[in-house]
């Protein structure tokens, strides 16, 4: 009886882009396409789809992105496999420029949440539309640690240079990452994310070349008329660091941790195309906040941001952003560093 | 020996891809039967009924007509010659993808449920709670819903929930311009 048009099938592009200008007190400032992504997906049926995102980064490197297979088993079932975003936190899965406010990510996003923090994988994804709740769990390649006689990880950023973005990635130990979000209230959106697992060594017999990880994540999401507002916090606990300190000479701490606050008002009406979010965010997390053996707490590792600006959505998916931000530090009587930045973000 | 398991390996995989393959030739067939499947599940939910007719309504072309009436869209539910209300089965745009959706009226054309029948794409399936979808309810075709005002945001979704919501405002107003012109 039902005839409806023909499906489309075939290829889907899209993409988006970032391209900022970063003005900081002391230093010279930078103008950057910091970000140029494309996405293709290949729609086979109305199963099984392939997603794959190109990036190019800073105009002359280029990376994937994303590049994975969905297959539908049923309407709140999936299986996915391949190169995928490690679903921890709101901005590493969210991370277009159109849907987060500022023009750089949140900086626990970078130095706690290794955004975009992708690794290859395999695993289950899906919805339950009768409890609004949204899961994923999957078993990742990790990040590495030790990689023939070089140590990734340090204090700074924690995990960040360990990423192995799917490139000839060594894989010695599958890790462990699953999320599940609940939407059933108006307006809210609750995720709690889980990532558990030990790092990655081309050598498992050298001493201190591994620390295991097991990473939780918590954050909401509320919009209510004009207002909107979230919070993420992420905990990391990893052993043994003071073995890999001693053999690396590095200082990764044994805890990390933090939260980002952040609340936006529309400047303009409900029924108006364009929107002017202005936005206040804190932030406050510390890649030292428990540090094991020999090593002292650095703290100038425990970081306390504040960022104040706006971005006007020019149209669905065309945002311009500005925004000052004030980076201090634990370190006593130490002066925050100011930094102006700009940027036009695009997401199609 | 190798050689000969080999061969019966390649066998055998040919026979599962023969059989993927005749699975799927009759995809988008088995597609909409199981759409109208969900469609009288949840009209047999909704008016509390084991047995009832589906007729299609057939509606003239018209540029005043914003919703999409081809293909056997709306339908009218009765039982035992009772007319008893209206279904709606529309097709809306996601990001990348589209979706389909189910609007189901009473006699006066007042919303008694609004569910998605099948979403695609990996982003903005939110749509599908049945608490999100619960804001549509109890209104008739001269009501409008706006974004963020009268449909709660969902973080994430924000693609998909305009877009259903901008579907069902069309399909109320395109009503609208039918009753009002006694054409339904």
């Amino acid at each position: 009886m039902l005839s409806l048009q023909t499906m489309a099938t075939g290829l889907t592009i899209g993409g988006y882009g970032e391209i900022t200008y970063n003005d900081p007190d002391s230093g010279v400032s930078e103008i950057d396409v910091q970000r140029l992504v494309m996405l293709f997906a290949y729609k086979f049926d109305d199963r099984v789809s392939f997603i794959t995102e190109i990036e190019f980064e800073h105009v002359k490197e280029v990376y994937v992105e994303q590049a994975f297979l969905n297959y539908g088993v049923s309407d709140n079932f999936n299986l996915r496999g391949g190169l995928m975003l490690v679903p921890m936190g709101i901005v590493n899965e969210y991370h277009e420029p159109t849907t987060y406010n500022g023009v750089e990510r949140p900086s626990l996003n970078n130095k706690l949440v290794p955004t975009t923090w992708r690794e290859m994988g395999l695993g289950v994804y899906g919805r339950i539309n009768s409890a609004s709740i949204r899961y994923q769990a999957y078993i990742m390649n990790g990040f590495i640690s030790y990689n023939d006689g070089a140590y990734k990880l340090k204090g700074t950023n924690g995990l960040r240079s360990g990423r192995q973005k799917g490139a000839e990635s060594v894989g010695s130990n599958a890790n462990f990452a699953a999320r599940v979000d609940y939407y059933g209230l108006p307006g809210l959106k609750l995720g709690l994310s889980l990532y558990n697992g030990k790092t990655q060594t081309t050598d498992k017999s050298v001493v201190g070349s591994q620390v295991g990880l097991s990473m939780l994540g918590f954050d909401a999401r509320y919009v209510k008329n004009r207002f909107s507002s979230r919070f993420e916090y992420i905990n990391a606990s990893l052993s043994d660091t003071d073995k890999y300190n001693l053999a690396s000479g590095k200082d990764l701490g044994s805890k990390m941790s933090g939260y980002y606050i952040e609340g936006s008002y529309n400047l303009l009406p409900l029924t108006a195309r364009q929107k002017l979010d202005v936005f206040l965010r804190y932030e406050d997390f510390d890649t030292h906040a428990e540090v094991a053996g020999n090593l002292t707490k650095n703290e100038s590792f425990h970081r306390k941001e504040t960022t104040f600006g706006f971005s006007y959505h020019l149209a669905d998916g065309a945002v311009f952003k500005m925004d000052w931000q004030s980076k201090g530090t634990a370190v006593p009587e130490s002066e925050s560093k100011g930094q102006f930045n700009m940027g036009i973000g695009v997401f199609f | 020996m190798e050689l000969h398991r080999k061969i019966n390996w390649s066998f055998v995989l040919l026979y599962f891809v023969v059989l993927l393959c005749s699975s799927f030739s009759n995809h988008e067939n088995i597609l909409y039967k199981n759409i109208l499947k969900k469609v009288k599940k949840e009209i047999s939910k909704v008016f509390v009924l084991e047995d009832f007719e589906l007729s299609p309504i057939q509606i003239q072309p018209n540029e005043e007509l914003i919703a999409d009436f081809s293909g056997n869209r709306l339908l009218e539910i009765s039982s035992n010659d009772t007319k008893l209300g209206y279904a709606y089965i529309g097709t809306a745009p996601s990001k990348t993808e589209t979706f389909e959706y189910l609007v189901l009226f009473d006699n006066q054309f007042v919303i008694k449920k609004a569910k998605v029948l099948l979403y695609r794409e990996s982003w903005g399936g939110e749509i599908g709670s049945k608490r999100w979808l619960k804001q549509f309810l109890s209104k008739g075709t001269d009501y409008k819903f706006i974004y963020r005002q009268n449909i709660s945001a969902i973080s994430g979704a924000t693609i998909s929930v305009k877009s259903m919501t901008n579907a069902v405002n069309e399909l109320l107003s395109s009503l609208n311009f039918l009753i009002q012109n006694k054409i339904i």
